[in-house]
């Protein structure tokens, strides 16, 4: 499997004088799970939210599987028009901290809200499919409450089912357990080492970094808007080459 | 009483003129105003400006100056005049002018909602347009009923203005049975009108509110 699903080169990107991506560029393969650590302001979630158009780079080239999502054309970045762009970024589902739950809709309704007003499939098609992803992350009797009846794990679930029910290829994780108890931690970390071992392509943007060793097949440590290092997992966490990666991970261990 | 019962065709007519223009204008403004709302967060600059000059002259001027105009100005306008019959001028003026106050609160409710709510919207490939609709525009109704509540009672009150096109309302009506017949009765009566009117406008409301209280948020 060397098909790359994402592919990021010498991307930059400011927030007016500040430099938050300084030519990053990185590959992530198929079925590959890709783990970015790095202390907060390294740029990490940012680099994240520029995959799926978030936020717009200033220069560089970012390509979704294989589709031309940003170019460079003499050093400005060039967007695909609008509905290709939305099109390349519908392939991934992302995972926000806060969760971003619809509070005006159901469990249910959250899940099955994309697939019914993006691709304008019928109720009947995809309550079956929805109830299964429900099922999935083990959230099946909740799916008639509303989001603020739910356990901050619980609703960080039913995020990761409505994302999958668009059917992206890849998905992301921006901090997805940050504002998470550690008890609920686990119940959501369990759900995306399920979505690892189904070979789903990931790149998971995490504090977490026991779970990161243990899923991720490559760790990327970024400060100040760059990659510092990168490596198996074993490398990084036993072995790290580079003094900031050794000084970050001294500070959090 | 037998008095009271006299009066109260006459006046039960003019109930009738007044929650005419009420069910009108209430019916016009408050998509206009949405719609209005919408244009005012646009992203294109001299949308934005046009619009927040409409708004600012609707709530600078006084809504019975608007009236007069609407009614014995737009006639004479240098290209083309309008002429509209008492109750087309007077729907017109109302509309436009309580388009613009529910379009800022509208406005005020669609700024108020959560950041995070358009981009899970925009993380699942929706529109604009989808998450305006389908994300936004609803949460931002819950979170604006207590003002529009105000707006509309307001409006229910506020119709009386069209007096001054000499339209027989509930208030014109009232006044004319108290000059005829030196008896303020009609006044009383006339409260009593008005305050069930508003009864039911806040009992909507609050079954409206009710309706969204299922979730939080």
């Amino acid at each position: 499997m060397d098909m790359k699903m994402i592919e990021v080169q010498s991307v930059y990107k400011s927030f007016g004088s500040l430099a938050v991506l300084k030519g990053i560029s990185l590959d992530v393969a198929k079925a590959e799970v890709l783990a970015i650590i790095g202390p907060s302001g390294s740029g990490k979630s940012t680099l994240l939210r520029c995959l799926n158009r978030l936020e717009e780079i200033d220069k560089g080239t970012i390509k979704i599987a294989g589709q031309i999502l940003v170019s460079d054309v003499d050093g400005v970045s060039h967007y695909a028009p609008p509905a290709e762009a939305l099109a390349i970024c519908r392939q991934t589902g992302m995972i926000f901290q806060n969760f971003n739950l619809f509070p005006h809709m159901t469990v249910l309704q959250n899940v099955m809200e994309a697939p019914m007003t993006v691709k304008k499939v019928k109720k009947s098609e995809i309550l079956p499919e929805a109830e299964e992803l429900l099922r999935r992350v083990g959230l099946f009797e909740k799916r008639n409450n509303y989001p603020s009846q739910l356990s901050g794990g619980q609703k960080q679930r039913v995020a990761i089912a409505r994302a999958l029910a668009m059917k992206p290829d890849i998905m992301l994780f921006d901090e997805a357990t940050a504002s998470l108890d550690p008890e609920l931690t686990a119940e959501v970390l369990k759900v995306i080492g399920q979505l690892a071992e189904e070979h789903m392509t990931m790149i998971v943007v995490t504090h977490e970094m026991g779970f990161a060793r243990e899923v991720a097949h490559r760790v990327i440590f970024m400060d100040h808007g760059e990659i510092v290092e990168e490596g198996h997992p074993d490398q990084i966490f036993s072995q790290p080459k580079h003094p900031r990666t050794q000084a970050f991970l001294n500070s959090i261990l | 009483m037998d008095y009271v019962l006299e009066i109260l065709g006459p006046m039960v007519d003019g109930s009738l003129i007044t929650i005419k223009m009420f069910a009108i204008v209430i019916v016009l403004s408050l998509p206009l105003g949405l719609l209005v709302s919408l244009l005012r967060i646009s992203r294109f600059k001299p949308l934005r400006f046009a619009v927040g000059t409409y708004i600012w002259v609707m709530r600078g001027t006084p809504l019975m100056l608007q009236l007069l105009f609407v009614y014995y100005g737009l006639p004479f306008l240098p290209f083309g005049g309008i002429m509209l019959t008492d109750m087309q001028a007077a729907v017109f003026a109302f509309t436009f002018n309580y388009a613009a106050y529910t379009a800022e609160i509208f406005r005020a409710g669609i700024q108020s909602i959560d950041k995070g709510q358009y981009e899970g919207a925009k993380a699942l490939g929706m529109t604009y347009m989808q998450t305006m609709r389908r994300i936004i525009i609803p949460q931002m109704i819950k979170r604006v009923l207590p003002p529009i509540s105000n707006e509309t009672i307001s409006l229910v009150k506020d119709t009386s203005l069209i007096y001054i096109l000499a339209m027989n309302d509930l208030l014109r009506t009232t006044r004319a049975i108290v000059q005829r017949d030196f008896d303020t009765t009609a006044f009383i009566v006339a409260g009593v009108f008005y305050l069930l009117m508003t009864l039911v406008v806040t009992f909507v409301f609050e079954r409206l509110e009710k309706h969204y209280a299922a979730y939080e948020g």
